[in-house]
């Protein structure tokens, strides 16, 4: 051919080679880390459904056509082990991911505290589906933010509960020593319940690895006037403090707050001993939105199996708040979705409660239930939505 | 090269191992940083215990119990005053107002660390074999224990999360540096040549009129500031110290250092910490993959066991390897045969 038509062929070519190659490089995914502790521990039974959840809702936005113009997410799921170190060295490897948008995971407030630093010095924002500790985002910092509500709204409306509907006035207080969330609710929970006017009969601590309550039972028993008693505690000894209570012959209500949301509480005391204890979590049963009808059989569909629990449905939301946030921010930079998340007015498509960071906080104010464990069969109770 | 003076040696190794530590800074990221640092903080700890275990032949479990001490006091003195009263109510006024340097924590640590050793070694390192093992072993329980009750200065069983990431390369390597320079002048020193007489038989040692009692408990000491420094390094690696940081784990891990590596030899233990932590390291995605965890545990275990069996006193015995002259030996001429 002749040199000229040669120069034009290979502009053509060039060009052809762009448009092509344009919408390819437009698909890079987006990376999102989630850290849980799927594979030992008691955590892990509030960690499994809670990555079930991310994971569903992340297909769920992929079949969907994907985010800003047809970007796939990717979950990076990191499991860690139901020990702090191994959360702090699976954030620093997060961080180490090229392009991480955000960092979601952790049900306790301690394994958040763990990895959410690191996040913060990398400029990541961290979205804890189930920690609910309200003093994390002024203990880790701007990158902080919670999809559950706090321990302190959880804790007063079992608190209002206990005094207004139970008609408990002297309660024995048990609290687990080794795990920031449990000493926490108890503070909230005793604060409210003496400025109600009720009273505390004894108060005991534990540690979350004690097999062994019989000592706590037997200085509960040998107290007198003892009309209810409040674990705090996780779900490693949640099945446990039940089954040795009740097996004490004490009929006493437990209450407790959402670490007792998981299927241990029935399933450790068995359904005769596994009876007449209340405890707080995230609303989600019995609600009939659309959103958690679409939730519920999505979830089924995908897993064979309905949510395990609450916590399920916080994985779900925390994904969808953060897709919510990219998608608002109109890039996938770290920076931008962490100023989209702090200014989150009201993310209703929540399968838990609308989502909304009011006044600079990074706590949500959400419902709270209150669920009914009647010889091994749970049942919500009431939905209470916080005054103060 | 072979004929150079070992000051020239020694300053060459220094320059050449500045140079890679600059170079990684600068081209890798986060996560292999901080394997080399683990990589560096493990050889610093096996050459401490080589101290204890190997050339004074003290059978010590108790590393992890000064590191918890020198840990704890380092994470202290570092911190913020603002969040010192925060998480921890019950300090004394000295130390919840102050907020020290990285280098000068680290120092105090690893002093703290030595003078609980030296109290601690007196009545303890009486016991001999056995009997001194399981009682190492109880310091570890103890510390643990005191951490977690003590939570007015500790914060109990919650730990302390969210330290400052202050342990860059170059602090590791310096206490790395100073480790080996320590441990290699003590054992080609006479206060080391007494420590490998006590060692071989102790009855013998203290008729030639060496002092054991105090060379005992220097060696357990010297072993203690290392080990609390090293414990500092790691908190401030991880951003994180709980009681349970360093556990019986940790200690049988850097008993198998030393043991594989040769009970005294230095090099020996350096080579066996880095190959050990990176084999780890590198078996980590293969365990998750498989979902075999605790795989690399196994095969360590199965590692000693077969180092006990065919060559127990380890991979050099309690010599010092010179890799240069068997160098030169393969390479070289021939030796002339002796006339008879």
């Amino acid at each position: 051919m002749q040199p000229w038509k040669n120069g034009i062929a290979a502009l053509a070519a060039a060009f052809l080679t762009a448009a092509v190659s344009a919408p390819a490089m437009a698909q890079e995914p987006i990376n999102i880390a989630a850290l849980y502790n799927v594979s030992s521990g008691g955590l892990a039974s509030l960690d499994g459904p809670s990555l079930n959840g991310v994971k569903l809702k992340a297909k769920m936005i992929n079949d969907a056509g994907g985010l800003l113009d047809g970007r796939m997410i990717v979950i990076n799921a990191i499991d860690t082990k139901d020990d702090t170190r191994e959360a702090a060295t699976a954030a620093q490897r997060s961080v180490a991911i090229s392009g991480l948008t955000a960092g979601i995971g952790h049900s306790d407030t301690t394994f958040a505290l763990a990895s959410a630093p690191l996040f913060q010095s990398a400029g990541i924002p961290f979205v804890t589906s189930g920690a609910t500790s309200p003093d994390l985002p002024a203990m880790v910092g701007s990158e902080m933010f919670l999809v559950p509500f706090g321990d302190d709204v959880q804790a007063y409306a079992m608190a209002e509960y206990a005094y207004n509907t139970l008609g408990l006035r002297n309660v024995a207080l048990w609290t687990d020593n080794a795990m920031d969330y449990t000493t926490g609710l108890s503070r909230y929970f005793k604060e409210r319940f003496e400025a109600l006017g009720g009273t505390f009969a004894i108060e005991d601590v534990y540690m979350t690895s004690d097999q062994d309550f019989s000592a706590l039972v037997a200085r509960l028993q040998a107290t007198d006037g003892v009309d209810g008693v409040f674990a705090s505690s996780g779900p490693d000894t949640a099945g446990i403090i039940v089954k040795q209570i009740r097996e004490a012959g004490l009929d006493l209500p437990i209450m407790a707050g959402d670490g007792f949301d998981t299927d241990l509480v029935t399933t450790v005391p068995g359904p005769t001993l596994a009876t007449n204890v209340y405890y707080t979590t995230h609303a989600y049963v019995g609600l009939e939105t659309g959103p958690a009808n679409e939730f519920r059989s999505a979830y089924e569909a995908e897993y064979g199996n309905p949510p395990e629990n609450a916590f399920a449905a916080l994985g779900y939301d925390a994904m969808g708040l953060v897709a919510d946030a990219i998608t608002r921010a109109g890039s996938s930079d770290p920076a931008d979705v962490t100023a989209a998340l702090a200014a989150t007015s009201g993310y209703a498509n929540a399968v838990t409660g609308t989502i909304a960071y009011v006044d600079g906080s990074r706590v949500p104010s959400k419902p709270v239930a209150i669920m009914h464990v009647v010889d091994g069969a749970v049942s919500l109770e009431t939905t209470v939505t916080p005054a103060s | 090269m072979i004929g150079l003076s070992p000051l020239i040696k020694t300053a060459l190794a220094i320059m050449l191992c500045a140079g890679l530590i600059y170079a990684a800074t600068r081209t890798l990221d986060l996560y292999t940083l901080s394997i080399i640092g683990f990589v560096g903080i493990n050889v610093m700890l096996a050459v401490s215990l080589n101290i204890t275990n190997g050339f004074i032949g003290l059978f010590s479990l108790g590393h992890p119990a000064f590191m918890t001490l020198g840990g704890y006091l380092t994470a202290i003195l570092v911190m913020a005053p603002a969040r010192k009263a925060v998480m921890l109510s019950s300090l004394p006024d000295a130390l919840a107002a102050t907020q020290w340097g990285f280098f000068p924590a680290l120092l105090a640590g690893g002093l703290f660390a030595a003078a609980a050793a030296v109290v601690i070694g007196y009545p303890v390192l009486r016991l001999r074999g056995h009997y001194l093992a399981v009682a190492t072993l109880g310091l570890i329980f103890i510390v643990q224990s005191l951490a977690v009750n003590l939570s007015g200065l500790t914060r109990g069983a919650l730990g302390l999360s969210g330290l400052p990431a202050l342990t860059s390369l170059w602090w590791v390597y310096l206490f790395v540096g100073l480790a080996l320079f320590v441990s290699w002048r003590l054992k080609h020193s006479s206060l080391g040549r007494a420590m490998l007489a006590i060692r071989e038989n102790e009855l013998a040692a203290a008729c030639l009129g060496i002092r054991v009692a105090r060379i005992r408990v220097l060696a357990f000491a010297l072993g203690a500031f290392f080990a609390g420094i090293g414990g500092g390094l790691w908190i401030h690696l991880v951003t994180l110290i709980s009681p349970h940081s360093f556990t019986f784990l940790m200690a049988f891990q850097l008993v198998v250092m030393v043991v594989l590596g040769g009970t005294g030899s230095i090099t020996g233990a350096a080579l066996i910490a880095v190959a050990l932590t990176v084999s780890t390291e590198l078996l980590r995605p293969v365990e998750e993959a498989v979902g075999l965890f605790g795989a690399s545990q196994m095969i360590i275990a199965v590692l000693v066991l077969l180092v006990l069996i065919f060559r127990p006193t380890g991979l050099f015995g309690t010599a010092e390897p010179d890799f240069l002259p068997k160098l030169a030996r393969v390479t070289g001429p021939t030796r002339p045969k002796p006339k008879l």
